[in-house]
């Protein structure tokens, strides 16, 4: 396991990818598909912060509000600074999943998943919500290797010049 | 905070080391041996270790076996003993002048340095005995279809002391699964080197 690399890398991916999920989420008309073949939905909103510079010159800025149009933040990604954290909300058949997802180790925080059942009806299974959770947790858990993997698959491409072309475009139509 | 909850919030960890059915089967035994101890009744700053997660009183799985499918889970409790600094500054100050009162009656009056850190470790062992611990319980599950385990905190001392406590019962390494690591699981080992070096992307300007 090399720390240190990872120390540094860490940021670089994981605020390359929250900046492209928002830009790529948005354009995709929030529709992506998972490794399974099926499509969910993916939303950024709510709460959004972006960051910028290094050392003792960083400079965040963060966005909140039911119907963020996020006009602070995309700003923000003009001046140079990229995603540090965002709010995505999951959806697929119905059902939510919400979560800030941080990008410099890939903290889940708040994690809510749609809502179990948790009272015992007597001939039940006791491990019935537990198991019933870990199966939504392990789907939101896809969800954003789904997401990651894609970032990936272009990210490490020789198409990734032209995706940053897209997304400047998609920027300056803000 | 409880994987059954609402909310919570999460850090994962991929088991580095082939899971073995051996180690599968020694799960329960290892986590009997390395549970939670309780020091209600001693001056001991902390203690730490596994319980049952249906029942964070319970350190010997008499609620609910860890096992379930598939998952293996259990909760790290830590109890922590905090003795407020007002209350150890004023019982420390209220020693020192006993002690200076003392010292009268053979003529001295001054306390060397080591004999204030002797006084210091003395209130402290003292006050703690006087402080119940404060518990705190973080759910683990460990996938080990996936050899995955998800750990229901991000607090980064709670975390290391869970890596720690569960390479030491289990003699496995926990790998945090950070953007890099992730990426490395998920990319062919001829796109590591390119991984190594990529820098920040020049979103907003060529």
């Amino acid at each position: 396991m090399d720390l240190i690399k990872a120390a540094i890398q860490d940021g670089v991916l994981g605020q390359d990818f929250l900046t492209w999920l928002w830009f790529r989420s948005e354009k995709n008309g929030w529709l992506f598909r998972s490794s399974d073949g099926r499509e969910f939905n993916v939303y950024l909103e709510q709460r959004l912060s972006v960051r910028g510079g290094s050392g003792d010159n960083v400079e965040k800025a963060v966005v909140t509000g039911p119907h963020a149009e996020f006009t602070e933040a995309k700003l923000g990604l003009r001046n140079g600074k990229l995603v540090d954290k965002a709010l995505l909300r999951l959806e697929r058949d119905g059902a939510t999943w919400t979560v800030l997802l941080g990008s410099d180790d890939f903290s889940l925080s708040g994690l809510k998943t749609p809502k179990i059942e948790t009272r015992l009806e007597e001939g039940d299974d006791p491990d019935a919500p537990f198991l019933e959770k870990m199966m939504l947790l392990d789907q939101c858990l896809e969800f954003v290797d789904d997401l990651y993997r894609q970032f990936l698959e272009i990210r490490l491409s020789t198409g990734w010049n032209d995706e940053l072309r897209t997304f400047r475009e998609w920027l300056s139509e803000q | 905070m409880g994987i059954l909850a609402a909310s919570g919030s999460f850090t994962r960890y991929a088991v580095v080391g082939d899971m073995t059915g051996q180690i599968a089967s020694e799960i329960p035994e290892r986590l009997a041996k390395y549970s939670f101890r309780d020091i209600d009744n001693t001056a001991d700053e902390r203690s730490f270790g596994w319980v049952c997660l249906e029942d964070w009183l319970d350190s010997f799985w008499h609620a609910a076996p860890p096992e379930k499918a598939h998952y293996v889970a259990f909760s790290l409790r830590l109890d922590t003993r905090r003795v407020p600094p007002a209350v150890f500054k004023k019982h420390f100050l209220l020693a020192v002048k006993a002690e200076k009162e003392a010292m009268k009656e053979t003529g001295k009056s001054f306390i060397t340095k080591d004999r204030k850190s002797e006084i210091k470790d003395q209130v402290m062992l003292k006050l703690r005995t006087r402080f119940l611990p404060i518990p705190a319980v973080f759910d683990a599950v460990w996938n080990l279809r996936s050899n995955m385990v998800l750990l229901a905190t991000t607090n980064s001392k709670v975390r290391a002391l869970f890596e720690d406590h569960f390479n030491m019962s289990f003699g496995l390494s926990l790998e945090p699964l950070t953007p890099y690591f992730l990426a490395r699981r998920m990319t062919d080992e001829s796109r590591h080197a390119l991984l190594d070096d990529l820098e920040p992307s020049p979103f907003a300007a060529p």
